[in-house]
């Protein structure tokens, strides 16, 4: 039962998701209607739920056995509860029934995502760049044929993505637009239909219960 | 050690303190650039501006903080042009992080038109130029929902206001009143507005995509199931000259701001890809 039961859940809701696109009868469409916008949507507040709580029991339970780098989890449960504290009842700007200023010092939940959320997050993603350049600089070169067009066409793509080039050459922008719009799209093509095949041969593995993977254990 | 081998061996923390200069100095001190748009942003611009006053644009808010600094531009940019136009605007997020962004992103543009507005007709108001309808859980269901019924999907806006009770929602119910769909995204999320409400209801799809993501998208493109698309912070630039040159609009453009820093930093990768292969050339030659 452990195992047939989400088998046959599955098996039912992966048929079921189909069936709308392919048949436009009103009582398939309504149904279909009806759960989207109700179902699925209870689904994901459950999950909101779920992650919630497994976050917080992650975190507390590697406090309590003070685990590597265990106080970073007081920053992030803290932090989890005052956003919380402050988003359920201090409003979107500050208009609600916390106040969350003290003088000019504003700590409304706005405020908070804008100014602490947004520039760590940005920060994080920008030292990307550092990484890459080293790396563009440690690996990019120009062994073979192939790993010298390689170079030549980043080349032309990276220089034609800013806008000095048009003024130095003005033919090079569209000369990379040419190859971002043509062989490199030739090539995504060909990818993206292997990929969608692939994607389709393994959901009816999943749907028709052949590949069971996503249950769990061993056997 | 030669100096060709010196070449091949840079230490990382050198090209790392180069990189942060070239990006550093021309935010201090910039040197201006006008990008010039290239078809994709024309497109994308051009189909904004012919939206008639019956339909709407809607823009999906789908970034989170890490993508803000080159996507964010595009936001403003799209707004200040909507709104210029007195095109009515729907704003939504499939991404939960996108909320506090368009939120950012709506009120200073509101700010700045209104700052200057000199009539009730010219400011910019929340349920009559714009809704903003705010995140619903799992992307399929407003991205399908929305086809049927908007007002079913979001039944309160991102502030709490009845969205069937709002004027601007009198005339705009589905995707039948959508002139332009417009996902800015980081990640896949246009991939589902072209999957679905493209291929499902023929709504027309633009594209605001990070750099690295854009190539994902140009087989849409070509297909024309995507109208246009502002492509990286280059994109954005190209997108705030369109706005600047046709509209008018001085509002701050933080990505042409960004273009300095970014062709700065593009030549430095490139020369320091140079000298790697001046160096491994050489070393090879010597072998032989």
């Amino acid at each position: 039962m452990k195992v047939r039961l989400p088998l046959l859940l599955v098996l039912i809701t992966g048929i079921f998701g189909a069936l709308p696109f392919l048949i436009p009868h009103h009582v398939i469409q309504t149904a279909d209607n009806e759960f989207r916008n109700s179902v699925l949507v209870i689904i994901g507040a459950f999950s909101l739920v779920l992650g919630v709580g497994s976050i917080i029991r992650h975190h507390m339970d590697k406090v309590r056995r003070k685990r590597e780098h265990w106080e970073y989890s007081w920053v992030l449960l803290i932090s989890l509860l005052i956003t919380s504290i402050i988003g359920l009842f201090g409003g979107i700007d500050g208009n609600g029934s916390l106040p969350t200023n003290i003088g000019n010092f504003h700590f409304d939940i706005q405020t908070i995502f804008i100014r602490m959320e947004v520039p760590l997050g940005a920060t994080m993603f920008s030292i990307l760049a550092f990484f890459m350049s080293s790396a563009a600089y440690r690996s990019f070169k120009a062994r073979s044929f192939e790993a010298t067009l390689l170079l030549l066409t980043a080349f032309i793509v990276m220089f034609g993505s800013v806008p000095l080039s048009a003024y130095l050459i003005p033919k090079l922008p569209h000369f990379a637009e040419w190859i971002l719009t043509v062989p490199s799209t030739a090539a995504k093509r060909g990818m993206g239909f292997g990929i969608a095949l692939g994607g389709l041969a393994t959901s009816l593995k999943i749907i028709l219960g052949i590949e069971r993977g996503w249950l769990g254990g061993t056997k | 050690m030669s100096i060709w081998e010196k070449l091949t061996k840079i230490d990382r923390r050198y090209i790392y303190l180069m990189l942060l200069l070239v990006v550093m100095i021309p935010i201090i001190v910039p040197f201006k650039l006008h990008p010039k748009p290239m078809p994709p942003v024309e497109n994308l611009f051009n189909a904004i501006d012919a939206i008639p006053p019956e339909k709407a644009l809607v823009i999906s808010v789908d970034y989170s903080p890490d993508t803000e600094p080159e996507l964010h531009p595009m936001t403003y940019a799209l707004l200040r042009h909507a709104f210029a136009r007195h095109k009515k605007v729907g704003i939504l997020c499939i991404s939960l992080l996108g909320l506090g962004l368009a939120q950012d992103a709506l009120s200073t543009v509101t700010n700045e038109f209104n700052s200057v507005a000199t009539t009730h007709a010219d400011s910019i108001i929340n349920g009559r130029d714009y809704v903003f309808w705010g995140w619903q859980t799992m992307p399929l269901v407003p991205i399908l929902g929305m086809g049927e019924n908007i007002a079913k999907v979001f039944p309160v806006d991102y502030y709490g206001n009845k969205t069937d009770t709002l004027s601007m929602m009198k005339k705009i119910k589905n995707y039948n009143n959508v002139a332009l769909l417009v996902s800015i995204a980081g990640g896949e999320s246009p991939f589902w507005y072209i999957t679905y409400a493209q291929t499902s209801f023929g709504v027309r799809i633009g594209v605001g995509s990070t750099a690295v993501m854009a190539t994902d998208f140009y087989p849409y493109i070509n297909s024309g199931q995507v109208t246009g698309m502002m492509s990286g912070m280059k994109g954005g630039a190209e997108y705030e000259e369109l706005v600047l040159t046709k509209l008018g609009l001085k509002g701050r453009r933080k990505a042409t701001e960004a273009m300095s820093s970014q062709t700065a930093a593009h030549l430095w990768i490139m020369l320091t890809i140079v000298l790697g292969n001046i160096g491994y050339f050489a070393l090879r030659r010597r072998k032989k």
